[in-house]
């Protein structure tokens, strides 16, 4: 299929024609930029690094309702994801798409999600390619992913100065084409070399690097190993590296009275760094300090996950490191780990 | 300025005593101008220990955040002190936690700090936002000295500075068993003119202002968990069973979420400013936390974290209070 190019001055007009759709983009907050529905165009704001809080909130949402109940009625009104309509999320980074398709994995592992997968099957990502890294702690190529990558996109968009270089890479990225059919044009005929030359500069321009090689191998038999004691004496045990990692899928479900008498199931965003997740019933709590919650952090995503998925789930986007308010960096404890003996 | 010769010196020698078990200070960061908590177990960790303008966390935190595992059958409880390097904001955060009688002060060892100030570090990764090696910064007369990769960089103070530094009242720290260098003299002041002004605005206007902000929270709880004064064995909001507070992420729970911490630091915060600092997501939350202070200084002539001899403003009742506000 013909790369298609996506003038700037016609962003508006293509945005106005997809939010026929529920359309996510980036947008500022004060100077946060987060992930929104975008109701009018000129909400949008596309020449952004990254987004504190990645997209992976639009298809596994911070809070959701599953059902809602009413005491004494055997009733259930029951979540219908349908109900939220097709989803283009606009502008997103490759290193948050490839980590939906991470996370698709877990979600149909053994027990298919219907919330999350409905939406993800109604949902297309639209890519924005990573001209210049968002930021010095980016480290998506040791993970096998790119500023340019295509994994977990439809659509990857690269800024060429003047246009967008739009290449459809799934059926649901060339059905958009042709939604946006009066606002795409044919691209330079040069402009797929031109990109591959850019997604090398840009791999290039990668400073952080780990080389993971054996490190799932090798993690189990560290378990008793001091090093985590030490990489995890200034944790404050708070939710942020858990909460902004676009590949963290803890849930927690709760029900909640919302007026006498009714109320709501739902589930919403857990994390392991917080003291109550692992907490039984007993009271016991097998992980009791941050020792050994931080532990589990890097184990679950360097190890128990590549165990059973084949795939690190970590796509090297550096929130963690970037807003870690004491400065835990995972790539310096996984130097440790490279190190330890 | 901190000689470094002499704080490494000084914590092998705290280290190594036998009453002391961990001596918590800076060091280097792993990337850019950061700076972090270092735990010193042995006189070996000392070399690493720094201080610099940015060594901004407020240490006191971790007195309050250690872990009390239950003791073995046949262990004694570890009672060793414990030693912490403190600026003179943090060194009011331990204040009010003796005034709240918190723990004895037989437990820590305060090295003092006397400070000039130190810098917003989100103002200097915006600055420097591609500095990966790791850099250093001094603070010398009226200028930040950035030294990074080879070269170095002067820029004015006043424009990394943190901003609880340009309204400082306590530079030299009021709880120490020593100090590391010259006690600084008073160089600022506050008029609380910011909490004058958003005070000029409507309700509305409020509100408005503050749903865009608390619509943005994530809660991560991570302005609470860096709360040297929040230290609550049991958090209400990590009470399941009832639920005081829901789980739910949404402006009506998030609002009540802030507004609540904002309440039970009324009298207590010492403005360190540390759960702005931390807040990934920009909430200005010393907004919230500045107006109780102005309030709690104009109406009982009491700030917290000023002397451990005073009780907590709120256990303390006197015939002379003002009560006009209440009814």
């Amino acid at each position: 299929m013909a790369l298609k190019k996506l003038s700037k001055e016609k962003v508006g007009e293509a945005l106005g024609e997809l939010s026929k759709f529920r359309l996510i983009a980036p947008a500022k907050s004060d100077d946060v930029v987060v992930f929104k529905q975008i109701n009018n165009p000129g909400e949008a704001f596309l020449d952004y690094g990254n987004s504190t809080v990645p997209a992976k909130k639009f298809a596994f949402p911070q809070t959701e309702t599953l059902f809602r109940f009413v005491t004494g009625s055997p009733e259930l009104a029951e979540k219908n994801v349908e109900e939220e309509g097709t989803t283009v999320i606009f502008g997103l980074r490759p290193c948050d798409a490839r980590a939906m398709a991470i996370v698709d994995k877990l979600f149909s592992w053994d027990f298919d999600d219907p919330y999350y997968l409905k939406r993800r099957e109604l949902t297309t990502l639209v890519g924005m390619a990573c001209v210049e890294p968002p930021s010095v702690n980016c480290f998506c190529t040791s993970l096998g992913g790119s500023p340019f990558g295509g994994e977990g996109l439809d659509m990857l968009l690269t800024d060429m100065g003047d246009y967008y270089l739009a290449q459809a890479l799934t059926d649901k990225g060339k059905k958009l084409t042709e939604t946006l059919s009066s606002q795409l044009e044919d691209a330079p005929a040069d402009d797929e070399q031109k990109a591959k030359q850019m997604a090398l500069d840009a791999e290039g321009k990668i400073r952080r690097t780990i080389d993971t090689a054996g490190i799932p191998e090798k993690l189990p038999g560290l378990w008793e190993n001091e090093l985590w004691k030490k990489v995890s004496a200034a944790c404050l045990g708070c939710g942020i590296c858990t909460f902004l990692c676009p590949t963290c899928h803890c849930f927690d479900i709760q029900d909640e009275v919302e007026e006498m008498g009714e109320g709501r199931r739902c589930r919403m965003w857990d994390s392991c760094m917080f003291e109550e997740y692992t907490v039984h019933a007993s009271g016991h709590n097998p992980r009791p300090t941050r020792k050994e919650r931080t532990r589990n952090r890097i184990n679950h995503k360097y190890s128990y996950y590549p165990d059973k998925f084949d795939v690190i789930a970590c796509v090297g986007c550096g929130r963690c490191i970037n807003l870690c308010p004491v400065n835990i960096d995972i790539l310096d404890i996984l130097d440790q780990v490279v190190d330890a003996s | 300025m901190v000689d470094l010769t002499k704080l490494r010196e000084m914590a092998r020698e705290v280290i190594s005593r036998e009453d002391v078990r961990e001596f918590i200070g800076y060091r280097p960061g792993t990337y850019g101008f950061r700076a972090r908590p270092a735990f010193v177990m042995g006189p070996d960790d000392a070399d690493e220990l720094i201080f610099t303008p940015a060594c901004v966390n407020n240490l006191a935190s971790y007195i309050v955040l250690e872990e009390k595992l239950p003791v073995k059958r046949g262990e004694e409880p570890d009672l060793r002190k414990v030693a912490v390097m403190v600026k003179g904001c943090d060194s009011r955060a331990l204040v009010q936690q003796m005034e709240e009688k918190a723990y004895d002060r037989e437990r820590i060892l305060v090295l003092g700090i006397p400070c000039r100030g130190v810098v917003d570090m989100a103002k200097v990764q915006a600055k420097f936002p591609d500095v990966l090696e790791v850099g250093d910064i001094a603070l010398e007369g009226d200028k930040f000295v950035l030294s990074f990769n080879g070269s170095k960089e002067e820029v004015a103070k006043e424009e990394l500075l943190a901003d609880k530094c340009a309204r400082c009242r306590y530079p030299t720290p009021l709880v120490y068993d020593e100090l590391l260098d010259a006690e600084v003299e008073r160089f600022a002041d506050d008029d609380y003119a910011d909490v004058e002004e958003l005070g000029k605005r409507s309700a509305e206007e409020k509100w408005a202002y503050w749903e865009e902000k608390f619509s943005r929270c994530i809660r991560c709880y991570s302005c609470r968990n860096v709360c040297p004064m929040c230290y609550c064995e049991d958090c209400v909001l990590d009470r399941l069973q009832p639920q005081w507070m829901r789980r739910s992420v949404d402006i009506s729970e998030n609002a009540a979420y802030h507004i609540s911490r904002a309440y039970h630091l009324a009298g207590r915060c010492i403005q360190c400013g540390e759960c702005q600092r931390v807040c990934p997501v920009d909430i200005p939350l010393m907004e919230l936390n500045r107006k109780f202070y102005h309030d709690v200084e104009e109406l009982y002539d009491y700030e917290p974290g000023t002397n451990v001899e005073n009780p907590p403003l709120l256990s303390t009742f006197k015939v002379e209070d003002r009560e006009d506000f209440i009814m």
